[in-house]
C-alpha cells in the first residue's frame, strides 16, 4: 500500500483540527484560549569541502505547538505550552489527533499548575505582586486563509544530486585558487515548508514557504596574515535562486559558484592587507548597504521587538535603548538624523517575507525610525496590549515545536537619494566599510562594535588601501544622530541565523539599507 | 520521551534489518529521545507580566542511520526520520540515506570498538521523573524568593523601582541507544540535569545583580530555587551610586561568569580537530607548545562528578572519556569525533597546522555528540565535537582575598555580555560588555559597584590567559547561555586589559 504524502497531514488537521480544539476547550474548565501550530517541512542539503564532497541529506518531518491559557476561578491566568516533532507520526490519522489530545491535556496542566502558583503568590503579596495581573488581550480575529509558496523548481522535486553537485563545483572554484585558501565550505540548500495556524477563535491559515539557500566559508592564509570570512545568499525561491542567481533590484544574488569565488578572492585579498589600527577618536565612515544590514538588524531591529522592550528578554539577549519604561520611551522622540528612517516590511519579497504571523495577525510595515523620529515597535498580541497599540503581526517561531517570539521579518533602512559614489567622493578624509562580520553590542544595544570584512581609507574622495580586521564603534543614538548622508542604493541582505529566546531559536530574515555615511570611531586587531 | 527499552527494541531490529542488506559494509542507527521543560521567568514590577511567562516543553524522538557502501568503502549515506520508530520509517531512511549518498574519499569508516563495554547505571538521577508541578513550583519560587527579598530591602527610591526578574528553570532530559555494526552490543545512555539563571533587574537604581545553579536531583533543583531569586536581588540591590570608568587599560579580576564566557566563546571552539584541520584555530600551529600561563590547566570530563551532565558514551557509541586539553598551559588535547580526528591525523599538511610538536599526535574521538539547542541529544543532529563539564584549575591558586590584593587598585568584572571574536576565531580578538556585578577595586578591596553596560572590553585572549597576575583557587560552576557546556572555572586577575566608556563621547 502506498505510503501517505506527509504533506496530507496538514490537510487532515485543517480540516479536523478545529473541531478538536474546541471540544477539548469546551470539556476542560477555565480555558479560555488555544493555539494550534503545525508543520511539515521537506529539504534537501548538500555541502563540499576543499573542492570534494563532504554531507548531503534529505529530510522530511512534521511538527507542531500548541498553547493552552487558562483562568482559574479567581481569574489568575496561567499558560502552559507543549511542541514536538512528530514526523512520521503525522501520516497516520488515527494517532495525529490523539498525540495533539495528549500535547493539549499537557499544555493545559501546565497552565493549571502554573496559574495555581501564581495565585498563591498573588493572594500572600498583595499589592507587591499587582502586575501579575497582566494586561487584557482583545480576542483575535478569525481569519480564513490560504498563502502558497513561490518557486520555479518545487523543493520537493529536487533531485539530490543537483545540490551534491551545485555545491561541489562552488567549493572546487574556490579550491582552484590556490594554496593560499586554506581551507572552504560550500553549501546549497532548498526547503519547502506547509504550515498551518488554528485558534479557538476561529482561524484557519495556511501558509507555504519555498527557501533555497548558499553558504560559504572560507580561510585564506599567507606569510603575513589570515582572513576568515563567510556568507550566505538566499531567497524565498527555488534552486533556481542559487543555479541561475536572482535578479532583482532589492535582494539580487550571484549563482552561488560566482558568490563563493568572489568571497574567497576577496579573502585572499585581504589576508595580505594590513590589519586596521584603531582610531583615536571619531572619524567619517562610509558603510555598504551589507554592513548596514547588521547595524538594522542589531541597532534598529532588535531593540524594536516588543518583548525585548518590555524587559522579558532581560536575562539572555537584553533591553532596549527605546524603552527605559512604559512612561519614559523613545516613541515620538528624535533618535537620528532627520534624513534616517528604518522599518520592518513582512510583504517585501525579501528572505523574512510572509503574510501572516504565528498568532494569525496579518503582517504590514511597521515604521521604527521615522525621518528621525521613533515611531514603533513590533509586537505580539499581548505586548500589543501591554503598550496599548493594534498587534501587528511580528510573533513568529522558527520551527513549530517552539513558542512564537517577536521577530524582525524584512528589516531595514529606508533609502535616501545620495548616489553611494558622492557620499565616499565628498570625503577629505574617512573610511568606507564594506560587508559585515561579527557584531557585539551593549545589552540595551545602545552601543555597538561590528566588525566589517573590508575597510579601506578614503583620501580626499578616493577609495586608497585596503585594510583587513577593522570594526566600527559607536554609541547607537549617536551614530544615527550623526548620519549626513543616505544613498539611494537599498539592498537587502538574507540573514540566516538570528538566534532569540531560550532554548535558542534560529530565524531566517532580511536586513539592509542604502549605503550611509556618519561618524565613529574604528576598531581594529588587539 | 520514548522509553530507553524502547529505543533499544528498535536499534537492535533496526540492525538486524540492515545486517540483511549485501550492498552495506557498515551501518550505524542512532535513536534519540529528548525532552526539555523549560519554565521562563518574566517579572517585572511595573509593566503588565505573567511572572512565568509558560511552562513549556520540546520534544524530538527519533533515529538516524549512516549507511556506508560495500562497492566503496568512502561512500557514505545518512537519513534521520523524527517520531516514528516502525520498520516502515525504517525503510523510509534507508532509501533516503542511499540517494543521499557521497563519496568522501576522507571517510574513514563509522566507529570502531570490538569490546563489550561494562554495563553502568544511567546517571539520569530522578530528574528524569520530575514532573511539570514540581518544575512550576520551583519557577514560582525563584519569583517569590526574589520578590520577598526585594520587599525587605528596597528602600522605596522611586514609586517605580523597575524591579525585573528574567531567566529560567530548565530540564534538559535525554535518551539514546545505538547499533553499529562494528560494536559487539546495543549501546545506550541517558542523562538529566538542570540549569537555571536568574537575572535582577532594578531599573530605579540602574542595578543588575545574578545567580545560576546546575544539578542533577530534584532536590538541588527545589534547594536552588529557594535561593536564586533572592540571591539576585540582594546582588543587584548591594549596587547602587555606581561609578563609571574612564576608557583606559586597567588591571582587572575576571570573575568566573567572564573567564567561563570568554572560554566558551573564544577558546573551546578553537581546542577542536576541526578547527585545526580548518586553519581556523587561535592555537594553529602550537600544539604542544605554551599556549597559556603554565599555571592553568583545561580539560573536558564528561563523567565530573559534580558536574550535571554525566554521559557515559559519546552519539557515536564511544566510551565518553576526560579530555586533557591544556597542562601546566601546554596543549595537550583536541575535542573530537572519528571523522575529525582521522582529517587531521591523516592532513598532508598536519605539520603545518598543528605545528612541530604535534606532527605524531592522536586525538581519540572521545567527544562526538549530536546535540540540540539547550545541550540535549537530538536524533538529527550532526556529529560535531562538544565539552561537557570543562574545568579550568591554577596550581599556585590564591584566596578570594589574596587575587583582590594582587590587583591593588583595578575593576573587578563580575558579568560579561555578547562575548564574541570580533576579527574570527583564529585571531584572538574579542569584545564584550560590562553588563553587571561589578566594582572597582581599591586598595584590594572590592569598592564602589560599576554602573552595568558602561565599558566595553576590547582585548585578545592571550592577554587573558597568558599572564595572569593570581589565579583564584575557588573553582566555581557556571553556565554560558546556548552553551552545551557547563564550565567549573576560577576567577583570573590580569593586566592592562582595554576598556572603552559606553556612552561617553568624545
Amino acid at each position: 500500500m502506498a505510503e501517505r504524502d506527509l504533506f496530507e497531514a496538514v490537510e487532515y488537521l485543517k480540516r479536523e483540527g478545529e473541531g478538536l480544539l474546541r471540544r477539548f476547550a469546551r470539556s476542560h474548565r477555565g480555558v479560555s484560549c488555544i493555539d494550534l501550530r503545525f508543520e511539515v517541512v521537506a529539504g534537501r542539503s548538500a555541502a563540499a569541502t576543499n573542492g570534494e564532497p563532504r554531507d548531503s541529506s534529505e529530510s522530511e518531518n512534521a511538527a507542531f505547538g500548541l498553547a493552552v491559557q487558562v483562568a482559574d476561578r479567581s481569574g489568575v491566568v496561567g499558560h502552559g505550552q507543549a511542541g514536538a516533532e512528530i514526523g512520521g507520526l503525522a501520516r497516520k490519522p488515527a494517532r495525529l489527533p490523539s498525540v495533539i489530545r495528549g500535547a493539549l491535556e499537557q499544555a493545559f496542566d501546565r497552565a493549571r499548575a502554573s496559574a495555581r502558583e501564581k495565585a498563591a503568590i498573588v493572594a500572600s503579596m498583595g499589592s507587591a505582586a499587582r502586575s501579575l495581573a497582566a494586561a487584557q488581550v482583545p480576542d483575535p480575529p478569525a481569519i480564513r486563509d490560504s498563502v502558497e509558496a513561490t518557486f520555479k523548481r518545487d523543493p520537493r522535486g529536487i533531485d539530490i544530486d543537483e545540490l551534491k553537485q551545485l555545491a561541489l563545483e562552488a567549493s572546487r572554484g574556490v579550491k582552484a585558487l590556490g594554496s593560499s585558501i586554506a581551507f572552504n565550505v560550500a553549501a546549497a540548500m532548498t526547503e519547502y515548508r506547509r504550515e498551518l495556524f488554528l485558534n479557538t477563535a476561529g482561524s484557519v491559515i495556511t501558509q507555504a514557504f519555498s527557501f533555497s539557500q548558499g553558504d560559504c566559508y572560507v580561510v585564506a592564509q599567507n606569510r603575513d596574515g589570515h582572513q576568515e570570512s563567510y556568507d550566505t545568499i538566499g531567497q524565498q525561491r527555488g534552486i533556481e535562486c542559487l543555479e541561475e542567481g536572482w535578479q532583482s533590484e532589492l535582494m539580487p544574488n550571484p549563482t552561488l559558484g560566482e558568490f563563493a569565488l568572489d568571497l574567497a578572492k576577496e579573502a585572499q585579498e585581504l589576508a595580505a592587507a594590513p590589519a586596521l589600527k584603531p582610531s583615536e577618536g571619531e572619524v567619517v565612515v562610509v558603510t555598504d548597504p551589507h554592513f548596514n544590514a547588521l547595524i538594522a538588524h542589531e541597532i534598529v531591529g532588535h531593540p524594536s521587538e516588543a518583548d525585548r522592550a518590555l524587559k522579558m528578554e532581560a536575562a539572555y539577549a537584553g533591553r532596549s535603548w527605546f524603552l527605559r519604561s512604559l512612561a519614559d520611551s523613545e516613541i515620538g522622540r528624535i533618535v537620528g538624523s532627520p534624513i534616517l528612517s528604518a522599518c520592518s516590511d513582512p510583504s517585501l519579497d525579501g528572505y523574512g517575507h510572509y503574510r501572516y504571523d504565528h498568532e494569525g495577525t496579518a503582517g504590514r510595515r511597521v515604521m521604527h525610525i521615522d525621518r528621525g523620529v521613533f515611531a514603533g515597535f513590533l509586537n505580539s498580541r499581548a505586548t500589543a496590549a501591554v503598550l496599548g497599540v493594534e498587534p501587528n503581526g511580528s510573533v513568529r517561531a522558527s520551527e513549530m515545536w517552539h513558542v512564537p517570539l517577536i521577530r524582525m521579518s524584512n528589516t531595514f533602512f529606508l533609502p535616501g537619494d545620495s548616489s553611494p559614489e558622492r557620499l565616499i567622493a565628498e570625503v577629505d578624509h574617512g573610511y568606507y566599510v564594506c560587508g559585515n562580520l561579527v557584531p557585539s553590542i551593549a545589552e540595551s544595544r545602545e552601543n555597538f562594535r561590528i566588525s566589517a570584512r573590508r575597510v579601506y581609507a578614503i583620501e580626499n574622495g578616493r577609495l586608497g588601501r585596503l585594510y583587513r580586521s577593522g570594526s566600527v564603534i559607536a554609541d547607537s543614538k549617536r551614530f544615527f544622530m550623526n548620519v549626513d548622508g543616505v544613498g539611494n542604493d537599498l539592498r537587502l541582505i538574507a540573514i540566516p541565523n538570528c538566534g532569540k529566546g531560550q532554548p535558542m531559536q534560529v530565524k531566517r530574515m532580511s536586513n539592509g539599507g542604502p549605503t550611509l555615511r556618519s561618524r565613529a570611531r574604528l576598531g581594529g586587531a588587539a | 520521551m520514548l522509553p530507553l527499552g524502547e529505543l533499544q527494541r528498535f536499534a537492535r531490529a533496526a540492525a538486524a534489518e540492515l545486517s540483511r542488506h549485501p550492498e552495506f559494509a557498515e551501518f550505524e542507527v542512532y535513536c534519540a529521545s529528548s525532552l526539555s521543560r523549560i519554565a521562563r521567568l518574566s517579572y517585572t514590577s511595573d509593566i503588565p507580566c505573567r511572572g512565568v511567562e509558560e511552562i513549556k516543553s520540546l520534544g524530538a524522538d527519533g533515529f538516524q542511520v549512516r549507511v556506508v557502501m560495500r562497492r566503496n568503502p568512502h561512500e557514505v549515506g545518512t537519513a534521520s526520520e523524527a517520531g516514528d520508530l516502525s520498520r516502515d520509517a525504517l525503510r523510509r531512511a534507508v532509501d533516503r540515506a542511499r540517494r543521499a549518498a557521497i563519496i568522501d574519499p576522507h571517510f574513514p569508516g563509522l566507529a570502531r570498538d570490538t569490546e563489550k563495554m561494562p554495563r553502568r547505571p544511567t546517571a539520569a538521577g530522578d530528574l528524569a521523573r520530575a514532573s511539570d508541578g514540581a518544575l512550576a513550583s520551583c519557577a514560582w519560587r525563584v519569583v517569590d524568593g526574589a520578590l520577598r527579598a526585594f520587599g525587605a530591602r528596597y528602600t522605596p527610591a522611586s514609586r517605580s523601582p523597575g524591579l525585573v526578574i528574567g531567566g529560567d528553570v530548565t530540564i534538559v532530559h535525554d535518551r539514546i541507544a545505538l547499533a553499529n555494526s562494528n560494536f559487539p552490543e546495543i549501546r545506550t545512555d541517558e542523562s538529566a540535569h538542570f540549569v537555571s539563571s536568574v537575572t535582577a533587574l532594578v531599573e530605579s537604581i540602574d542595578a543588575k545583580g545574578t545567580d545560576s545553579a546546575v544539578g542533577g536531583s530534584i532536590v538541588r533543583m527545589r534547594t536552588a530555587a529557594g535561593s536564586l531569586g533572592r540571591n539576585a536581588v540582594l546582588r543587584a540591590l548591594r549596587l547602587g551610586a555606581e561609578v563609571r570608568p574612564r576608557s583606559g587599560r586597567y588591571r582587572v579580576v575576571l570573575g568566573p561568569q567572564p573567564v567561563a564566557e570568554i572560554l566558551n566563546y573564544m577558546v573551546m571552539g578553537s581546542l577542536t580537530t576541526g578547527a585545526f584541520f580548518a586553519a581556523s584555530s587561535a592555537y594553529q600551529g602550537r600544539f604542544g607548545d605554551r599556549i597559556i600561563d603554565e599555571s592553568l590547566s583545561l580539560l573536558d570530563d564528561p563523567a565530573l562528578r559534580t558536574g550535571p551532565v554525566h554521559r557515559k558514551i559519546t552519539c557515536e557509541g564511544l566510551p565518553a572519556r576526560r579530555t586533557d586539553l591544556i597542562k601546566s598551559g601546554r596543549l595537550v588535547g583536541l575535542l573530537s569525533n572519528v571523522y575529525d580526528s582521522h582529517r587531521l591525523e591523516t592532513d598532508a599538511e598536519r605539520v603545518e597546522k598543528l605545528g612541530r610538536l604535534g606532527g605524531d599526535a592522536k586525538f581519540a574521538p572521545s567527544a562526538g555528540y549530536r546535540l540540540g539547542e539547550g545541550g540535549g541529544r537530538r536524533f538529527d543532529a550532526d556529529v560535531g565535537a562538544a565539552g561537557t563539564n570543562v574545568v579550568m584549575r591554577a596550581r599556585g591558586g590564591v584566596s578570594d582575598r589574596a587575587i583582590l590584593e594582587a590587583v591593588g587598585d583595578g575593576l573587578y568584572v563580575g558579568r560579561v555580555w555578547y562575548t564574541y571574536p570580533i576579527n574570527g576565531q583564529r585571531a584572538g580578538d574579542f569584545t564584550c560588555t560590562v553588563s553587571g556585578d561589578s566594582y572597582l577595586i581599591r586598595d584590594g578591596k572590592i569598592a564602589e559597584p560599576l554602573a552595568p553596560n558602561c565599558l566595553r572590553i576590547n582585548a585578545n585572549i592571550s592577554e587573558v590567559f597568558s599572564r595572569p597576575i593570581a589565579v583564584a583557587s575557588k573553582i566555581v560552576p557556571t553556565i554560558v547561555w546556548g552553551s552545551a557546556e557547563t564550565y567549573f572555572v576560577p576567577a583570573i586577575a590580569v593586566e592592562g586589559i582595554s576598556m572603552a566608556e559606553i556612552g561617553a563621547n568624545p
